[in-house]
C-alpha cells in the first residue's frame, strides 16, 4: 500500500510540476464546469479551477504526501492497522486537492470540512486519553471555520452562484461581501490557528509524527491561508484585515516567545509552524498575497522536513520527546542531523537557503513600505525569537552532552526514513530560488538603507547569542524560571488562551446541566411525570378495587337505586 | 371444528350456540321494540347452557350471577319499552326515558358503571365461553343502542368507562380479569363510534373481535389463566412475538391493526371537535398500553426468564400463531390495497 501510493503521488506531483511551468509560461488557466443541479435561480456547479497556484500548490502537497507516506511505512511498521493509516492519510490528500482546485463555495467546503474530519480521525489515531483530549479541540476548532463557511454558503446565495471568483472584483461595496470577508476571515483563522484559536495546534502534536508532517505542518494550517489568498481580491481594502494582521502578529510573536520555553520536541516545533503562520497571515493582511503564498510552499517543505528528523529522532531515544534527554546527537547520527540543521536553518532565513528568500522578502517588504512601528518591532523581534527557539534547540539536541540515562543505540541507517527526508532536502535546498524564479515574473523593488537592510542580520545574531546562553547549564546555574515564574507560566501557556477555550467554555456549562440533572431530572420531574403519577394512579387503582370487591346483591340494588331515582325523575 | 372449539369440546351445546346466533339476527333485525327484547331474552336463556357445567360449583354460581344480571336488565329493558309505548309518543331522543333504556342496555353490555358484573364472571368463565362473552354478546345491545341513545348520557358513560377500564386493570394479575377490563375500555370507544355512524361501529367491532380472538386463541392453547403462568414455561421466540403484537395491537399501537379504528375514531372526535373527550381518550389509552407493555416486555430483555423444564409443545398450532402475527402487523399496509 506504501509503495503503491509513493508511486502515485509522487507521479502525480511531477505531472502537476509539467502543467504548472507549462501555465506559467504562457499564462493559462483552465476551468471546468459541470452543472449538477439548478433550481430557479442558483444553479449548483461542480467546478474545477487549475491555474498556476493550484498546480503548483498541489505539487508541492502530493510530493510531501509521498514522501510522508514512504517515511510511514518505516516509521508506523509496528502498527497492526497501517493501511487504514494509509487510507486516512490519502483522504486526507483527496480532501486537500479537492479544497486547492475548488473556485466554488460548495466544493471548498467538502473540502475543509473533510480535512476537519480526517484531521480529527488522525489525530486519535493512538488511542489514549491526550490523544482524545487534542483530538477533540482540533475538531471542535475546525468545526467553528465550517460553520463560518456554511453561513457564508448562505450569503453567497444572494448572488446566484457559488463560484465567488467572479465576484471578488466587482461586490466590494456590498454589505453582502462584508458579512462574507468577516465569515471568511473567521474561517481562515480556526483553520490556521490564529490567536483565538490557536490552542489546538499544540495539543494536536499527540497525533504520530507522519500526520505532523504532514498535516500540521504543510497542508491543514495553509488551507486557511490559501483561502485568504484566493479570496484576496475581496478582502484588500476591508477593515477585517487590519483586526487580521493585529491578531496574526500577536500570534507570531507569542508563539515565538512560548516555543523558547517548551521543553517538548514536537511542541516546540509547533509552535515553530504557529509563528510562521502569524507571518504568513501578516503578510497577507498588509496586501501581499504572492509573498504569502511563496512563503507557505517553501515553509512547507523545510517544516514537514523538521518533523520527519524529530520523528526520526524520537524512535531513537526510545519514544523520549523531552528535549532534556537528548544531546550531542550531532555526533552519531550525521544524516539525520544534516536534514535537521537544514531546515531549522532554512527557518531562520541563513542566506541563500529556501527560507531566505521567503522570509527575507517579507521582512524587507515590511521595511520597505510605511507601516506601524509596533508592526516594524513586532516582525523583527518574531524573526529574532524565531532564531532563539532555534538556536535554543540545536543547542540541546544536538551540540551539549547527551542526557538520556542509559546506554543505547544511537542509529541513524533506517535508509526508508532517510531517504524520504533527502527528497525533502534536495527540494528544501533548491525550492527557494526555484520558487522565486517561477512565481515572480519581474523581481520586486527595494530600496533600503544600510542599516534597515541589516536589521535582520543583527536580529538573528542576537537571537542565535541568546538561545546559545540560554541553554548553557552547569551544575550550579540558577534556575531562571523559578525565579521568574509567574511571567514564566504566562508566556509558556500561551498566554492563558487555551484555557479560555477549553475550560472556560465548558466549566459553566457543565455545572449548570449538572444542577439542572441533580434538580429536575432526578429531583421534581419525577414526582410530577415519572413515579409521581404512577403513584396517583396506582392509589386510583386500589380505590377502585374496594369498589369493585363487593356482595353480589349491592350491585343489583344499586342498579335498582339508579332506576328508581331516574324513575322519579320521569315521574316529576 | 371452531364452533366445536367454541362450545369447550362439548358438541351436546352446538345447539345452543346455534340459537344464540337466531337470538341476535332476532334482535337486531326486528322493527319493533318488543321484538328486540325476545331477542335479548332468546340470548339469554341460551347462553346460559353454555356456560353451566354442573360438576363445577364455580361454574354454576356464575351462570347464576349472569342470569341475575341480565335477567334484571332485561326486564328494566321491557318495563322501559312498555313505558315510551303507553306514555311517551314522541320520537325525540335525549330526555329521560332514553336515559332509562340506555342504562338497562349498558347493563347488559357490561358498561361502566353497571360493570362490576362483569369481571366477576368472566373470572368464572373458561376462554372460549369468554370469547362469547366479550364479543358476540356485544352485538344486540350496541345495536339497540344504536336506534335509540341519549347524547349526553351517552358521553358521560363513555368517560366512565375509559377511566374505569383502564385504572381498575392496573392492579389484576388474572389474565382473564385483564382483557374484562380492557374489554370494558374498548366498550368506550365503540359506543363513541355508535354516536357516529354504524358502519364505523362495524369496523371496530370486527376488528375488536379479531384481536380479541387472537388473544385469546392464544391463551386458550397455552391454557393459562394468571399472569404468573407466562413465563413458566419455555415460550419460544414467535409465541412471545405474538403476544407483544397483540398486546400492543390491542392497546392501538400505529403499525399493528388494532391503530387502524382508533385512528379512525380520533379523526372523527377532532372533527366534531370533542377536544376534551380526545384527551381522555388518549390518556387512558396510554395507561391500557403501560400494563400491557408491563405484562410482556421483559421477556424480550436480554436476561430474560426462561425455565429449561416446562416446554410449550405448541407445534401443531403454530401456523395459527404466525398467521395471526402477520395480520396483526400487516393489515394495516394491506388495507391501502383494498380500496385501489
Amino acid at each position: 500500500m506504501c509503495f503503491n501510493s509513493l508511486f502515485f503521488l509522487f507521479f502525480f506531483s511531477m505531472n502537476n510540476f509539467f502543467f504548472m511551468v507549462y501555465f506559467i509560461m504562457n499564462g493559462l488557466s483552465v476551468f471546468f464546469e459541470w452543472e449538477i443541479v439548478s433550481f430557479n435561480s442558483m444553479s449548483i456547479v461542480m467546478s474545477i479551477l487549475l491555474d498556476w497556484m493550484s498546480l503548483l500548490f498541489m505539487m508541492f502537497v502530493s510530493l510531501i504526501s509521498s514522501v510522508v507516506i514512504f517515511y510511514s511505512k518505516s516509521y508506523m511498521n509496528s502498527e497492526l492497522n497501517l493501511n487504514r493509516f494509509i487510507i486516512l492519510v490519502l483522504m486526507f490528500v483527496f480532501s486537500m486537492v479537492l479544497l486547492i482546485i475548488s473556485p466554488n463555495l460548495i466544493s471548498i467546503l467538502l473540502g475543509w470540512d473533510g480535512l476537519g474530519l480526517i484531521s480529527y480521525c488522525l489525530v486519535i489515531y493512538y488511542q489514549n486519553l491526550k490523544s482524545y483530549n487534542a483530538g477533540m479541540l482540533t475538531a471542535l476548532s475546525n468545526r467553528i471555520g465550517d460553520v463560518m463557511i456554511l453561513m457564508v454558503i448562505c450569503w453567497v446565495m444572494n448572488y446566484g452562484s457559488w463560484n465567488y471568483i467572479f465576484y471578488m472584483d466587482f461586490m466590494k461595496n456590498d454589505y453582502v461581501m462584508f458579512v462574507v470577508s468577516f465569515m471568511i476571515i473567521i474561517a481562515a483563522m480556526t483553520k490556521s490557528a490564529q490567536i483565538p484559536f490557536s490552542s489546538w495546534l499544540p495539543a494536536a502534536m499527540a497525533a504520530p509524527t507522519p500526520v505532523s508532517a504532514l498535516v500540521h505542518s504543510s497542508t491543514l494550517v495553509t488551507a486557511g491561508v490559501y483561502l485568504l489568498i484566493r479570496f484576496n481580491y475581496l478582502l484588500i481594502d476591508m477593515f477585517f484585515f487590519k483586526i487580521l494582521l493585529f491578531l496574526s502578529i500577536l500570534t507570531m510573536f507569542m508563539s515565538g516567545i512560548s516555543a523558547n520555553y517548551e521543553f517538548d520536541l514536537k511542541k516546540i516545533i509547533a509552535l515553530s509552524t504557529l509563528s510562521q503562520l502569524g507571518l504568513m497571515m501578516s503578510i497577507l493582511s498588509l496586501g501581499f498575497p504572492d509573498i504569502a503564498f511563496f512563503h507557505l510552499l517553501t515553509h512547507s517543505m523545510f517544516k514537514a522536513l523538521l518533523f520527519m528528523c524529530a520523528g526520526v529522532i524520537i524512535h531513537m531515544m526510545n519514544d523520549i520527546q523531552d528535549i532534556r534527554y537528548m544531546g550531542g546527537l550531532s555526533l552519531y547520527i550525521p544524516l539525520t542531523s544534516l536534514c535537521l540543521n537544514i531546515s531549522n536553518l532554512s527557518l531562520c532565513g541563513i542566506p541563500f537557503l529556501s527560507g531566505f528568500y521567503s522570509k527575507d522578502l517579507i521582512l524587507e517588504m515590511v521595511s520597505f513600505n510605511s507601516f506601524n512601528l509596533m508592526v516594524f518591532i513586532l516582525f523583527y523581534l518574531s524573526t529574532g525569537l524565531t532564531v532563539f527557539y532555534t538556536f535554543r534547540l540545536i543547542m540541546y539536541v544536538m551540540i551539549n552532552d547527551f542526557n538520556l540515562m542509559m546506554i543505547y543505540n544511537l542509529y541513524d541507517e533506517d535508509y526508508i526514513m532517510l531517504n524520504s527526508m533527502f527528497v525533502l532536502l534536495f527540494m528544501s535546498l533548491l525550492s527557494g530560488s526555484f520558487l522565486s524564479w517561477f512565481i515572480f515574473s519581474y523581481p520586486y523593488m527595494i530600496y533600503l538603507p544600510f542599516n534597515l537592510k541589516l536589521m535582520v542580520i543583527y536580529v538573528s545574531i542576537l537571537g542565535s547569542i541568546l538561545g546559545f546562553m540560554v541553554s548553557n547549564m552547569k551544575i550550579y546555574s540558577l534556575n531562571k524560571l523559578l525565579m521568574s515564574y509567574n511571567l514564566s507560566n504566562f508566556l509558556c501557556l500561551m498566554w492563558f488562551m487555551p484555557n479560555l477555550s477549553t475550560y472556560g467554555l465548558s466549566y459553566i456549562y457543565l455545572n449548570f446541566s449538572q444542577i439542572l440533572f441533580k434538580n429536575i431530572d432526578m429531583g421534581w420531574s419525577e414526582i410530577y411525570s415519572g413515579k409521581g403519577i404512577f403513584n396517583i394512579l396506582k392509589n386510583y387503582s386500589v380505590f377502585y378495587n374496594v369498589y369493585q370487591m363487593n356482595n353480589f346483591k349491592i350491585y343489583l340494588f344499586s342498579f335498582i337505586l339508579w332506576f328508581m331515582i331516574l324513575f322519579i325523575f320521569f315521574i316529576i | 371444528m371452531f364452533f366445536f372449539i367454541l362450545t369447550n369440546n362439548n358438541s351436546n351445546k352446538m345447539f345452543f350456540l346455534f340459537i344464540l346466533f337466531f337470538s341476535t339476527l332476532i334482535s337486531i333485525s326486528s322493527n319493533s321494540w318488543f321484538g328486540c327484547w325476545i331477542g335479548l331474552e332468546i340470548n339469554l336463556l341460551s347462553f346460559i347452557p353454555l356456560i353451566s357445567n354442573s360438576k363445577n360449583l364455580l361454574s354454576v354460581e356464575t351462570s347464576l350471577k349472569y342470569f341475575l344480571t341480565q335477567s334484571l336488565a332485561s326486564i328494566n329493558f321491557l318495563f322501559m319499552i312498555l313505558i315510551k309505548f303507553s306514555l311517551l309518543k314522541n320520537f325525540d331522543m335525549n330526555n329521560i326515558i332514553s336515559i332509562m333504556m340506555n342504562s338497562s342496555l349498558l347493563m347488559k353490555m357490561g358498561s361502566a358503571p353497571f360493570h362490576f358484573w362483569f369481571p366477576n364472571i368472566v373470572e368464572g368463565l373458561s376462554w372460549m365461553n369468554n370469547f362469547m362473552l366479550m364479543t358476540w354478546q356485544k352485538i344486540s345491545p350496541m345495536i339497540l343502542l344504536s336506534y335509540y341513545f341519549n347524547k349526553n348520557f351517552l358521553i358521560f358513560m363513555i368517560i366512565m368507562n375509559l377511566i374505569i377500564g383502564s385504572l381498575g386493570g392496573l392492579n389484576q394479575t388474572s389474565l382473564r380479569k385483564l382483557l374484562a377490563f380492557s374489554s370494558i375500555n374498548n366498550l368506550g370507544w365503540m359506543i363513541f363510534s355508535i354516536m357516529i355512524s354504524e358502519n364505523l361501529w362495524l369496523f371496530y367491532f370486527l376488528i375488536y373481535s379479531m384481536m380479541i380472538f387472537m388473544m385469546i386463541s392464544l391463551f386458550f392453547l397455552m391454557n393459562m389463566y394468571f399472569m404468573n403462568q407466562l413465563f413458566i414455561n419455555n415460550m419460544n421466540f414467535f409465541i412471545k412475538m405474538n403476544l407483544l403484537i397483540n398486546f400492543l395491537s390491542l392497546g392501538g399501537l400505529p403499525p399493528f391493526m388494532g391503530f387502524m379504528p382508533k385512528w379512525i375514531i380520533i379523526n372523527f372526535l377532532l372533527i366534531n371537535k370533542f377536544y376534551f373527550l380526545t384527551f381522555i381518550f388518549m390518556m387512558t389509552s396510554l395507561i391500557i398500553i403501560y400494563y400491557y407493555i408491563r405484562i410482556i416486555y421483559s421477556s424480550f430483555m436480554f436476561n430474560y426468564f426462561k425455565m429449561k423444564w416446562m416446554n410449550l409443545f405448541m407445534k401443531n398450532n403454530m401456523f395459527l400463531i404466525n398467521l395471526s402475527s402477520f395480520i396483526s402487523i400487516s393489515s394495516m399496509i394491506l388495507s391501502t390495497f383494498i380500496f385501489m
